[in-house]
C-alpha cells in the first residue's frame, strides 16, 4: 500500500527526521491560509497530491492547469490560490501513471528551504540476499530509475543489521561516497536510524526520500518522501490501514483486493484466469508470440469458495477489454470443482458473450469438466497450456 | 534417493487440526508419506487422524523422532511457526501460506543463519519425493518416480514442469517449490546443490521468473562447479511491460533492472539450456539423452 507524500512525511517527521513546514489544502483558499500559517513570507512550494513519482516532469492533461508540471515553487502568497486552483480537480499524467493520469484532490503547501545541495536516500529489501539495504545516490534531476537502469553502480549499497541501528563506519561511508561535509554525519546518523525504525516498526515494504536537502548548517531534510507498506502485515497497523486511498486504484483491482486476488491490468485483449503468478506469466508470454496482447489476469489462488471466485472471474467477464479468455487451472490447494462451479455462477449472471478456452489440470479435474458439460456453457476445451493457446488463438480469428 | 525427504523421513505437521491441513495431511498419509505427528498448541494430547497431537514441536520431536515438519498455519503465525522448529532443531520447514509479511521473513531468515533448520516457502505447493514423501499440497498424481530433479520459484508452473517431465518419458527424483513470496527460505543454489549430490538426480529443471536476482545467483553459482549436472531452464514474464508494477517495486533500485531476457542470457552463459516455451522444455530433456 503507497500513501501521499504529506503522509509519509508526517510518519517521518514522528520518527524525528526534518521536514519543511506544511499543510495540506482540498481548496484554492485553504491554500492560501496554508502558506500563510507554514511561513510569513515566500517562497513556497505547491505540490499535487497523487501517488506517483515524477510530480515535477508531469503534465496536466486540462489546459487550464498551466503548463507547469505538479510541483511549482510560488513566490507571491497572491499567486498561491490561483496556483492550487489550477491543480486541484485536473488530470496529472507523470511517467508512472501512464497517460490517463491521476486526479489531484488535494495539494500539499510547504514552506521553501534553502538547500545547498540534494541527494537520495532509500531502504528496501535485497531479496537474494534477504537483507535489509541502505541505497544513496547523487541523482540528477531526482531521475533515480533512470540512474538504476544506465548507471547501476552509481548507487550505493549497504546492508543493515535489522536488529540494530547503523554504525559509524557505515555512516562514513556514505558520508564519503556522497562528498558531504563531515558537519552533516550527525545528521545523517539520525536519519539512518530514522529511516531503520520506521521500516521495522510500521512495517514498510520500501522507503525513499527523494531527494533529501542538505542545508547551510550541515542539516539533512526530506523534501519529498515515499513510503509503501507491507500489505500483508496490515492486519497489525490499523492506524496506517485508514490512510489508504481507494482513488488511487481502480475499480476492477479494489474489487479483486476485496477477495485477496491478485489482480493486473495492461493493454491488449485477453482475460487470463489462473492459480498462480507464474502461470499467468507463462500464457502471457506465449500470446505475445501469437502477436495476441494480455487485457488482464486474475490469480484466483487460495479461493476457497465459489461465491469468491465467481466474483473474481465477473471481474474478467466485464471487462470490455476482454475480447477472449483463457483459463488456466493447475489444481493443488485449489480444487478444479470450484472453479467451475465459479464460472457456471459467473456466467448465469453476466453472460459468457466471449470465446472462453478451459484447461484444467489436478485436483477433481474430471469433476470440473463434468460440472461445464453439464452447464451447456459454449467453453472451448484444452489439454495443455500450448493447446489451451492455440485454441484461443483460432477462436479469436474466427471471431473477428 | 532423493533429496531432502523420502520415505525414511519422519514428518510433522504444525497447525495439523485445521480444515486444509487435514485434508493434505490425509492426502500426504494416503501417499505413504512417515507422518508421525501434529502440533497445535492447545490441543496436547489429544488425537487427530490417528495421528497424536502435542502443544509444543519440541514435545512432538521428543516422542516422535521427526526430523521435517510441514506447516498449515496462516501467515500471521509463519514467524512462531518456524521459529519453533529451528529451536526444534528440524532439519526441514515447509511453510505453505502465502503472504508473510517481510519483516517476519527478514526475522526468519537471520533466525536460520548457523542453524540446523533449511526452509521451503512460503507460498510453496510443498516438496514431493515421489512415491515416497508428499510434504505440501501436491496434486499427487500427476507425479512419476524418475532422476529429474525440479525446482520452480512459480507454485503452478511446477506442475507444468512436472508434466514436461513426464512427456519426454521421464520422471522426477525430487520436485520443489522454492515459492512465490518476495522473500523465501531456500533459494535456486540450495537446492541445485543438492540435486548434484544426489546420485539418483541426472538432470534438473529449473523455472524462473522475472523479478529477484535469484536466476543470476543461481547462474554465477553454476558456472564455477565444476561437475555439472545438465540442467534445463525456463524463465516465465517477458511479455511484462518494463515498469509495470508487479512484483516488489524496490527490486529495480536494489539490483538495477533485470529483464527476462537477461535472466536467459545469464543462464545460458553459464551453460544451462535455456527454453523458450514452457513446453519446449521435454525437447530438451530428449536431447539430453
Amino acid at each position: 500500500m503507497n500513501i501521499h507524500e504529506y503522509q509519509a512525511k508526517r510518519v517521518l517527521q514522528e520518527y524525528g527526521i526534518k521536514i519543511p513546514k506544511g499543510k495540506i489544502a482540498y481548496t484554492p483558499n485553504e491554500a492560501k491560509k496554508a502558506a500563510a500559517e507554514v511561513s510569513p513570507k515566500g517562497p513556497w512550494m505547491v505540490k499535487a497530491q497523487i501517488q506517483s513519482g515524477a510530480r515535477n516532469k508531469g503534465y496536466f492533461i486540462e489546459k487550464d492547469a498551466g503548463s507547469e508540471g505538479g510541483v511549482r515553487l510560488v513566490k507571491s502568497r497572491r499567486n498561491i490560490a490561483s496556483q492550487a486552483e489550477e491543480m486541484l480537480g485536473s488530470t496529472l499524467v507523470t511517467i508512472q501513471t501512464g497517460p490517463t493520469g491521476k486526479k489531484v484532490s488535494r495539494v500539499y503547501v510547504e514552506a521553501f528551504i534553502e538547500v545547498e545541495r540534494y541527494f537520495y536516500i532509500a531502504l528496501a529489501i535485497n531479496r537474494v540476499k534477504a537483507e535489509l539495504t541502505l541505497l544513496v545516490a547523487v541523482v540528477k534531476d531526482h531521475d533515480i530509475l533512470k540512474l538504476a537502469l544506465s548507471r547501476p553502480e552509481d548507487i550505493l549499497r549497504i546492508s543493515l543489521d535489522i536488529g540494530k541501528g547503523v554504525d559509524k563506519e557505515t555512516v562514513a561511508k556514505v558520508i564519503k561516497f556522497l562528498k558531504l561535509k563531515p558537519r552533516s554525519a550527525k545528521y545523517l546518523t539520525k536519519m539512518i536510524n530514522s529511516l531503520h525504525q520506521v521500516f521495522m516498526e510500521k512495517d514498510a515494504s520500501m522507503i525513499e526520500i527523494n531527494p533529501v536537502g542538505v542545508m547551510k548548517n550541515g542539516e539533512l531534510v526530506a523534501l519529498d518522501a515515499k513510503i509503501s507498506f507491507d500489505d500483508n502485515a496490515l492486519f497489525r497497523h490499523q492506524d496506517l490501514a485508514k490512510l489508504k486511498d481507494d482513488c488511487e486504484v481502480s475499480e476492477r483491482e479494489l474489487q479483486a483486493a476485496k477477495y485477496r486476488f491478485t489482480y493486473s491490468e495492461f493493454e491488449g485483449s485477453v482475460g487470463c484466469i489462473v492459480n498462480g503468478d507464474g502461470l499467468a506469466l507463462a500464457a502471457m508470454d506465449l500470446l505475445r508470440e501469437k502477436g495476441i496482447g494480455t487485457a488482464c489476469f486474475i490469480n484466483v489462488k487460495g479461493g476457497v469458495d465459489k461465491d469468491k471466485i465467481a466474483s473474481g472471474i465477473k471481474i474478467i467477464m466485464t471487462n470490455p477489454r476482454v475480447e477472449g479468455i483463457l483459463l488456466n487451472i493447475l489444481g493443488g490447494f485449489l480444487r478444479c470443482d470450484l472453479i467451475a462451479d465459479g464460472i457456471v455462477s459467473a456466467a448465469s449472471e453476466v453472460g459468457l458473450n466471449v470465446p472462453m478456452v478451459v484447461r484444467f489440470e489436478g485436483t477433481n479435474k474430471d469433476k470440473a469438466k463434468d460440472i461445464l458439460y453439464n452447464s451447456r456453457l459454449p467453453v472451448i476445451w484444452a489439454d495443455s497450456m500450448e493447446d489451451s493457446i492455440e485454441k484461443l488463438a483460432q477462436a479469436l480469428e474466427e471471431a473477428a | 534417493m532423493s533429496v531432502f525427504v523420502n520415505k525414511e523421513t519422519k514428518v510433522i505437521c504444525q497447525g495439523i487440526t485445521g480444515t486444509q491441513a487435514s485434508f493434505h495431511i490425509q492426502k500426504s498419509l494416503n501417499y505413504g508419506t512417515q507422518v508421525v505427528g501434529g502440533v497445535t498448541p492447545g490441543k496436547g494430547g489429544t488425537m487427530h487422524l490417528n495421528l497424536p497431537v502435542f502443544d509444543t514441536v519440541k514435545e512432538a520431536v521428543k516422542e516422535t523422532g521427526a526430523t521435517a515438519s510441514v506447516m498449515y498455519v496462516p501467515a500471521k503465525y509463519v514467524k512462531s511457526a518456524v521459529q519453533e522448529a529451528v529451536e526444534a532443531g528440524l532439519e526441514l520447514a515447509v511453510t505453505i501460506a502465502d503472504g508473510v509479511p517481510l519483516k517476519d521473513m527478514l526475522e526468519i531468515k537471520s533466525m536460520l543463519k548457523g542453524s540446523n533448520t533449511k526452509l521451503i516457502g512460503p507460498n510453496t505447493p510443498g516438496i514431493i519425493t515421489p512415491g515416497e514423501a508428499r510434504l505440501g499440497i501436491f496434486p499427487e498424481d500427476i507425479h512419476n518416480q524418475g532422476s529429474i530433479g525440479v525446482v520452480s520459484r512459480s507454485s503452478t508452473l511446477t506442475y507444468e514442469a512436472v508434466l514436461e517431465t513426464k512427456r519426454a518419458g521421464g520422471g522426477q527424483s525430487t520436485v520443489i517449490g522454492l515459492g512465490d513470496d518476495v522473500l523465501i527460505g531456500m533459494d535456486f543454489i540450495d537446492v541445485l546443490k543438492a540435486f548434484h549430490d544426489d546420485d539418483a538426480t541426472k538432470s534438473i529443471v529449473m523455472i524462473g521468473q522475472l523479478g529477484g536476482a535469484f536466476e543470476e545467483a543461481a547462474a554465477e553459482w553454476y558456472k564455477k562447479l565444476p561437475n555439472k549436472k545438465p540442467v534445463v531452464a525456463f524463465v516465465a514474464g517477458n511479455a511484462i511491460p518494463f515498469g509495470h508494477k508487479m512484483g516488489y517495486a524496490g527490486d529495480i533500485t536494489t539490483n538495477g533492472y533485470i529483464s527476462v531476457q537477461d535472466k536467459k542470457d545469464a543462464l545460458s552463459d553459464a551453460g544451462i539450456k535455456v527454453v523458450n516455451h514452457i513446453n519446449d522444455i521435454h525437447l530438451a530433456l530428449e536431447d539430453l539423452q
